[in-house]
């Protein structure tokens, strides 16, 4: 296999297989995981897209063709390195033989025919929705800015956390060179995340364990074997880092770095310090330094596409970032009260938990019983007794719910909104100065920020911090959806479709906020948009298609905004606050003010 | 009764008793399995407990192979009575020791793990798998000898010993 990476044991490692004999349980459970299928060799039995003889036209240009030839996946759509005008753009056939993502969506990677370099399809595949859409409908993007040229990106970027000992092996730093002109020679000891990602390379431990003496002697003991890494059994901190190799933004420290990384693969190592290799990005304490000045020298929006402006994580995939900002983890003393990645999450289900190992993987890999407050209370101990002293909700609702407040979905991804992983109290104030929603508004989107700092101060003694006029006059969530950036449009539209947002809000005043999102020029708004639209009552068969025409796209927002106002029932509400007034009418000048306040810099959200 | 010596043990009939009672128990150690697979019994089926169903399905083929083996141990003692003659007490012991130790240590191996490991039950394994050998070169070399004989005697039936010598094995 010449014209794609391939897998090489070698430097210690050996490959899950290796593992399986002695642990069945644990290899089980990995497999069983999206961490394996991170990449995967595409073929009929991996790819969730059909590829016999079908006609995709949710792409850029061309429709693309797929054909499947035996074994082998094809390709023809329009070459996208082509540099002279569109309408002489030739098409070209590829062959599929990567595939990356199995959890919510596949996307597809060709064989360039140049060494082993890898390009993108122009269409990706949502595994929910059982369709094709653009690639660059997949992230959060500005409009009308296309994507950079992937040739040679799965190779040189995505093989880091999608592979087990990913080695680039570019002759010369990717895109220093035209893609063409560099060599590319990519191995990896597994595709997927597997066993070594974890537990370091395993060649001595399984060398070592070779002698069954050896092994019952350990059995028996019932101690650790030094011979391999178990991240749970290390300090928390170094136990997190093992998440944090990939689960954060990084970034090498000299260009050097990154050619000993081409060649050998990334040095770090689980159980390894992972600030020795490599240097995490933190902007909530770290803007002034060499390193980062750096970063935002070659790359101006790499801070703003990752983290809000207080330097908080607002991605998904860099979880580890918002551990280490909080306060759990942050300011903890003794190794018993650290909060871990393994806090809560385990990486391979326990035979005491009664979910299917499906279910577990589904659920993010939380450990059993740690969806919901007991993963909070296993140290906070005290609230257990009454707590809706503390979150003054009744205790079985969503306002109860420790996660809902302290864990509020803040962070983009996927074409949703995902939990921060910033453990914080809600804070008013950060919403007013950063723009980071508020958990409170988050389920009260129908409440202004006001409202809220009323109630913190009531409730918690937090002072109300000093706030625009329209923080007092329109619901925080309008003001988002309407004069917020794209990835405050994302996560409110999103959390519309909620249902403790919805529980606590009411739907029907949200229907004409989501029509007019259905012509947003962000496609993940759109997407979002529609999605929470058909969450409502009335609107489950909305017809809409997000990367559709643009005329379409309106037609449907007008129609959505004539039915609602055509509704009586559906114009209950008359608040200010919602823009409607007293006669039930959409208050037009005030959406347009807010719209025209709209923070419409480009967003390119990281993810 | 007279009490039997080593002597005139009636080993055929041990045996072929041991092997069909061995045989009716460890099909239905087999029946059990079924029922298992049947009721697809989690701690038996599940991948995690792979070793487990390993071990026991061991057990199963073992137990079921011994029994064979004691009925044609005892078979062949009906046929040559003078199989394994002067070794038969110790090749009796061996086959019923490996009859217990090896279906019983892969069972007992099999009822807890480590990982992919089996319990420390499958420790007797290996003296039963001794036991087993050493039963069955005494037989093959008994089977060698009793042939030397029957060539020295011309391919002739081996003569009749007095009565008071015959063994009682019949």
């Amino acid at each position: 296999m010449v014209d794609r990476p391939v897998q090489v044991t070698g430097d210690g490692y050996v490959s899950s297989d290796t593992c399986r004999a002695c642990h069945p349980a644990e290899y089980e459970t990995w497999r069983g995981s999206y961490h394996r299928t991170m990449t995967q060799v595409a073929a009929p039995d991996t790819v969730r897209a059909d590829f016999d003889g079908v006609r995709v036209d949710a792409v850029h240009g061309s429709p693309m063709a797929l054909e499947r030839r035996g074994d082998e996946l094809w390709a023809e759509f329009d070459d996208p390195g082509w540099e002279g005008p569109d309408a002489e753009r030739p098409r070209i056939r590829r062959r599929v033989v990567l595939m990356t993502g199995s959890h919510h969506q596949n996307i597809y990677w060709y064989a360039t025919g140049h060494d082993r370099g890898l390009n993108v399809l122009p269409g990706a595949y949502l595994l929910a929705e059982r369709r094709w859409v653009p690639r660059s409908a997949l992230v959060l993007h500005p409009p009308g800015q296309s994507l950079a040229m992937l040739d040679g990106h799965w190779n040189a970027v995505c093989i880091v956390c999608h592979t087990t000992l990913g080695r680039t092996a570019f002759d010369t730093p990717y895109r220093s060179a035209p893609f063409a002109e560099q060599a590319v020679d990519t191995t990896v000891a597994e595709f997927g995340v597997a066993c070594e990602s974890c537990h370091g390379p395993a060649r001595a431990h399984v060398e070592a364990n070779r002698s069954p003496l050896r092994r019952y002697r350990r059995h028996l003991a019932g101690n650790g074997d030094p011979t391999i890494v178990q991240p749970v059994d290390l300090d928390p901190r170094r136990s997190s880092q093992v998440c944090g190799q990939c689960h954060s933004v990084w970034e090498y420290y000299d260009p050097e770095d990154e050619r000993r990384a081409s060649r050998d693969g990334l040095p770090y190592r689980p159980g390894d310090e992972l600030r020795d290799t490599r240097f995490v990005v933190q902007p909530a304490v770290d803007r002034t330094s060499a390193d980062i000045r750096a970063l935002v020298a070659a790359d101006p929006e790499f801070v703003r596409g990752s983290f809000w402006r207080d330097g908080t994580i607002r991605v998904s995939g860099r979880e580890y970032n918002g551990l280490l900002d909080s306060p759990c983890f942050r300011d903890a003393e003794t190794p018993e009260r650290t909060l871990s990645c393994f806090s809560c999450h385990t990486m391979h289900k326990t035979p005491d938990d009664p979910r299917t190992v499906a279910a577990w993987a589904d659920t993010h890999q939380v450990s059993a019983g740690m969806d919901g407050d007991e993963a909070c209370l296993q140290c906070h101990e005290p609230l257990r007794a009454d707590p809706a002293a503390h979150t003054r909700h009744a205790p079985e609702s969503a306002g109860s719910r420790c996660y809902n407040c302290h864990m509020p979905y803040t962070s983009y991804g996927l074409l949703k909104a995902i939990r921060s992983h910033t453990v914080g109290s809600p804070s008013a104030a950060e919403t007013a100065e950063v723009g980071r929603p508020n958990a409170c508004n988050l389920c009260h989107l129908d409440k202004t920020l006001a409202w809220t700092a009323e109630r913190l101060d009531a409730w918690y003694g937090v002072p109300a911090p000093p706030l625009r006029d329209g923080d007092r006059t329109v619901a925080a969530g309008l003001r988002w959806m309407l004069a917020g950036d794209a990835g405050q449009r994302a996560l409110t539209a999103w959390s519309m479709g909620w249902g403790p947002a919805q529980e606590a809000s009411g739907t029907t005043w949200m229907v004409p906020h989501l029509g007019e999102a259905l012509g947003d020029p962000y496609d993940a708004v759109r997407f979002i948009a529609a999605r929470s639209l058909r969450s409502l009552p009335g609107y489950a068969n909305l017809a809409f298609d997000f990367t559709g025409p643009r005329q379409a796209r309106v037609d449907t927002a007008v129609r959505v905004l004539r039915e609602w106002r055509a509704s009586p029932a559906a114009r209950l509400r008359r608040e200010p606050e919602l823009l409607v007034d007293q006669r039930g009418e959409l208050r037009v000048d005030a959406m347009r003010r807010l719209f025209d306040a709209r923070d419409r810099r480009p967003l390119f959200l990281r993810e | 009764m007279a009490q039997r010596t080593g002597r005139n043990v009636d080993y055929a009939g041990r045996h072929l008793r041991f092997g069909w009672w061995s045989l009716l128990v460890f099909l239905c150690v087999g029946f059990v399995l079924e029922l298992l697979h049947g009721f697809k019994a989690g701690f038996y089926l599940d991948v995690t407990n792979e070793t487990r169903r390993l071990m026991w399905t061991l057990a199963h083929a073992h137990g079921v192979l011994l029994g064979l083996v004691h009925i044609a141990f005892a078979l062949c003692l009906r046929v040559f009575p003078d199989l394994g003659d002067g070794h038969r007490r110790v090749v009796s012991r061996c086959l019923m020791g490996a009859s217990v130790l090896l279906p019983g240590g892969f069972f007992a191996g099999g009822v807890r793990l480590y990982g992919g490991d089996p319990g420390l039950g499958v420790a007797v394994v290996p003296v039963g798998a001794a036991c087993l050998a050493i039963g069955v070169f005494l037989v093959a070399r008994g089977t060698a000898a009793g042939e030397g004989r029957r060539s020295a005697a011309g391919a002739a039936p081996p003569p009749a010993r007095p009565a008071s010598t015959r063994p009682r094995s019949r």
